[in-house]
């Protein structure tokens, strides 16, 4: 689906990922369907 | 979603660059619970530590998806009160997505910035008269109304 970005899942990997990079973290809740 | 907007290439590119992605449904517990979460997409903007600067509910098409993550990064740096940071943000989306949803408010954020960087209130009137010149009919024009008496 996506080119360059893979969407992670994991809140505490993400946010250590973010604290390392000192990037935003961008959260989008989706429907299941 | 899924459908238009991330699929684009150059917000694929922004995200990238830009964020560390994190997508989970909307029935995640405690999740779901946690950022009170009633309708999707909501899409949220946060720092490294977890604070939330930005929260937003509905679908945007590619061209207001950029400014507006661009103005959330802004709100990140504004309330860390890191000003020149989120001055910079402010000019991204006024000089690239001048016709976007986010460049209202992008104008009435750069007037309160120069306010605080410089102590000088002519910038916030300066913000009113720019959002009723370009953006009267924005409700950031209507925010800034008070501006016009300093």
């Amino acid at each position: 689906m996506n080119r360059k970005f893979e969407w992670k899942s994991d809140f505490l990997e993400v946010f250590e990922k973010a604290r390392k990079e000192n990037k935003a973290v961008l959260l989008d809740f989706y429907n299941p369907g | 979603m899924d459908a238009v907007t991330y699929p684009d290439e150059i917000v694929a590119d922004y995200i990238d660059d830009t964020f560390i992605p994190l997508r989970i449904s909307s029935d995640t517990q405690p999740y779901a619970d946690d950022f009170n979460v009633k309708w999707t997409p909501r899409i949220i903007i946060l720092d490294p530590t977890g604070a939330v600067h930005q929260s937003n509910v509905g679908f945007f098409p590619p061209e207001e998806f950029i400014p507006s993550l661009e103005i959330g990064l802004a709100k990140v740096d504004f309330n860390q009160d890191c000003l020149e940071e989120c001055r910079q943000h402010l000019n991204r989306i006024l000089a690239s997505h001048p016709q976007s949803f986010s460049a209202p408010e992008a104008v009435y954020l750069k007037g309160v910035v120069k306010y605080k960087m410089i102590g000088d209130a002519k910038f916030l009137k300066e913000a009113y008269y720019q959002l009723q010149e370009r953006y009267p009919a924005s409700e950031w024009a209507r925010r800034a109304w008070p501006y016009r008496l300093l």
